[in-house]
């Protein structure tokens, strides 16, 4: 009897059981490596497409400003819904957050951003504001009159026969400025997203 | 302060009773709330008690982005907790509603206009160990100096 006191005393007054007694806690848990967190940079050159901003589902979680050192994507925390769509849709892995860029390599996917764009025949009145006001076509055609007519054809927009013609389309960037311009919203810009699995020979 | 004092505080800082109040959420960060009860997360480790009782509360987690049905409600949950009281926005919608701010819908984000916020979570949900460590940073600010300033 009183050795089993001892044994008792003995293992009782460990202070291991002492500590674990008064502070029993479980292991702090970690972020696993694949948690898809909010987006970070990763210190690859941004070439200001704003595709993250158009496949971003959350209003106002992410915008591209200027920095001294270029163009760089700033995530907004409380607007942020982390569904990685930006890091997807970005041509050049500005941004990282998980494991989103290694899947997309392995399994060869990515998201890409077509666009196009609809002119109303009958809502046209060909007053040239999409032609004029296109950053595309500015830097094609400096000296483009207010009307929209010109004389090359390598444009995205031009005014041709009284109605807004869309020459190349493919040139478009989805920055949406003539739908922005136009007085009748007759001009329409869609942004096609499409998640692409690249074929084989692309490897 | 006396010692006395701060050895009470430092007691109740160690007993934090939490109520939630969901203010028009997609059910997605109660659920993650609900994750800090089980045992994987299990917040009563820390001495954190979760009830939905605003009389005894000292934490109050708002959930969601406060639709219309929330008016004065809200703001008569949060008289009824007796002091000292912090809030803690849980998730995107109390703090800036998130995907329902949008124009032409009924919600009012963010909650900070209608209850003070002592701090906020953001994450769509966020994860139950971000709400934890939230929690457990407010605690010791609840109660310090808290008959002092009384």
């Amino acid at each position: 009897m009183p050795l089993s006191l001892v044994y008792y005393a003995k293992e009782f007054f460990r202070r291991e059981w002492a500590q674990k007694f008064f502070a029993a806690k479980t292991a702090p848990l970690e972020t696993p490596p694949y948690f898809r967190n909010f987006p970070e940079l990763t210190g690859k050159t941004c070439t200001h497409h704003l595709f993250c901003m158009m496949a971003c589902p959350a209003p106002g979680a992410i915008d591209v400003i200027r920095t001294p050192e270029g163009w760089k994507p700033r995530i907004h925390l409380g607007h942020c819904i982390r569904c990685g769509l930006c890091v997807e849709a970005c041509p050049n892995g500005v941004l990282s957050s998980g494991r989103v860029l290694e899947s997309m390599f392995y399994d060869n996917t990515r998201l890409s951003f077509s666009f196009r764009i609809d002119v109303d025949r009958t809502k046209c009145m060909g007053c040239g504001n999409c032609a004029v006001a296109c950053p595309v076509n500015k830097l094609i055609d400096a000296q483009m009159s207010h009307g929209g007519r010109a004389s090359t054809d390598d444009l995205l927009l031009k005014v041709s026969e009284g109605k807004c013609q869309v020459l190349h389309v493919e040139k478009c960037t989805g920055c949406k400025t003539c739908e922005h311009h136009c007085p009748n919203e007759a001009i329409r810009v869609a942004r096609l997203l499409e998640a692409v699995h690249a074929p084989e020979e692309d490897l | 302060m006396t010692l006395l004092q701060s050895l009470k505080n430092l007691v109740r800082s160690r007993s934090i009773h939490v109520a939630y109040v969901d203010v028009g959420s997609c059910n997605g960060c109660d659920i993650e709330v609900l994750a800090c009860l089980a045992p994987r997360y299990d917040i009563e480790q820390y001495g954190i008690f979760v009830h939905n009782n605003p009389r005894e509360a000292d934490v109050l987690l708002v959930i969601g982005a406060y639709t219309p049905g929330w008016e004065e409600k809200l703001e008569g949950l949060w008289e009824k907790i007796p002091d000292p009281k912090a809030a803690i926005a849980i998730g995107n919608c109390p703090i800036s509603g998130c995907l329902f701010a949008r124009p032409h819908t009924l919600v009012d984000p963010p909650v900070a206009k209608h209850i003070p916020i002592a701090a906020q979570v953001p994450g769509c949900p966020p994860r139950p160990t971000e709400i934890l460590s939230a929690i457990l940073s407010v605690a010791p600010t609840v109660f310090r100096d808290y008959e002092v300033r009384k």
